[in-house]
């Protein structure tokens, strides 16, 4: 399943739209960004509640296929930009990390 | 990270890259007013106005291995998660001064963790740099500064197992002392 097939079917918001055609082969969840960068596989989708801008070098580094904040996490201004600068793809919820993470692993 | 110790493990590092010859780390602790403060001053290069802002942003690193350096925005955001503050200056030449002050009781603060493990491993990985380590809390203080251990052993190195263990040593007694000796 592709990025845009997995906001799709599960109703996500796109905060910033990098590759949607690309795909995801895992998932990924975690909040402290040093554990997060050398663990979460590549081309998995990571749900997280931090919005800021370490979590999109986090994203970079880890090569994850987007970002999705759960619960209505924020994403700050300074995140959105450098997002949009490095085509990382940012989707949002009001569902939680254990419910999103149910749902997509039904689908990949 | 999940201990501040790792973060100043990393500032540390940066400071060895930089060729310090003297590096000052200072941990003072106060339960009374709920602050934590860390500062890593070194003599190293130093850096200029606009390396300084680069390296606060997490796209920006010296390393060729990555195009990504979190060392210095994870500190910075350890500390402002609790409320507290950071900040960093530099000069070229002259050397580095990084700090980051805590707010102890917030929710979102981060355990110092084993941070005489880091000095210790600071000290035996790099025998030619000098460091002074100073840790207060509402009890006192104590000082580990190898300029004085190095006048003492007479061109002993200070990786020397022997050197080591007493280091190891003299870091535990010391802050068994500055805890009230309750916590160990």
């Amino acid at each position: 399943m592709n990025v845009k097939e997995f906001v799709q079917k599960l109703n996500l918001k796109v905060l910033t739209e990098g590759d949607m055609e690309r795909e995801i082969k895992d998932c990924y969840i975690g909040d402290l960004l040093s554990w997060v960068m050398g663990r979460a596989p590549e081309d998995s989708a990571w749900l997280t509640v931090m919005g800021n801008i370490n979590s999109i070098a986090v994203a970079t580094l880890a090569d994850v296929s987007c970002i999705v904040l759960t619960e209505n996490a924020s994403l700050d201004d300074d995140a959105r930009k450098k997002a949009e600068m490095h085509d990382v793809t940012i989707l949002s919820t009001e569902e939680n990390s254990y419910n999103v993470a149910v749902k997509l692993s039904n689908l990949i | 990270m999940r201990e501040l110790s790792l973060n100043v493990m990393d500032v540390a590092q940066n400071s060895v890259r930089a060729n310090a010859q003297l590096v000052t780390i200072k941990v003072e602790e106060s339960e009374k007013n709920h602050s934590l403060s860390i500062s890593i001053q070194d003599d190293g290069c130093g850096m200029t106005e606009e390396q300084l802002q680069q390296v606060i942003d997490p796209f920006f690193t010296t390393r060729t291995t990555r195009k990504v350096g979190l060392g210095v925005p994870l500190f910075k955001m350890s500390a402002e998660q609790t409320g507290g503050d950071f900040e960093i200056k530099s000069e070229v030449g002259k050397g580095t001064l990084t700090k980051a002050s805590y707010v102890t009781d917030h929710m979102d603060m981060t355990p110092l963790g084993d941070i005489n493990s880091t000095m210790s491993i600071l000290i035996r990985c790099n025998p030619d740099i000098d460091f002074v380590f100073i840790h207060s809390t509402d009890n006192g203080s104590f000082t580990l500064d190898t300029r004085e251990l190095r006048e003492v052993l007479q061109g002993v190195s200070l990786d020397t197992p022997d050197v080591v263990e007493w280091i190891n040593e003299f870091l535990e007694e010391q802050t068994r002392l500055i805890y009230g000796g309750a916590n160990n």
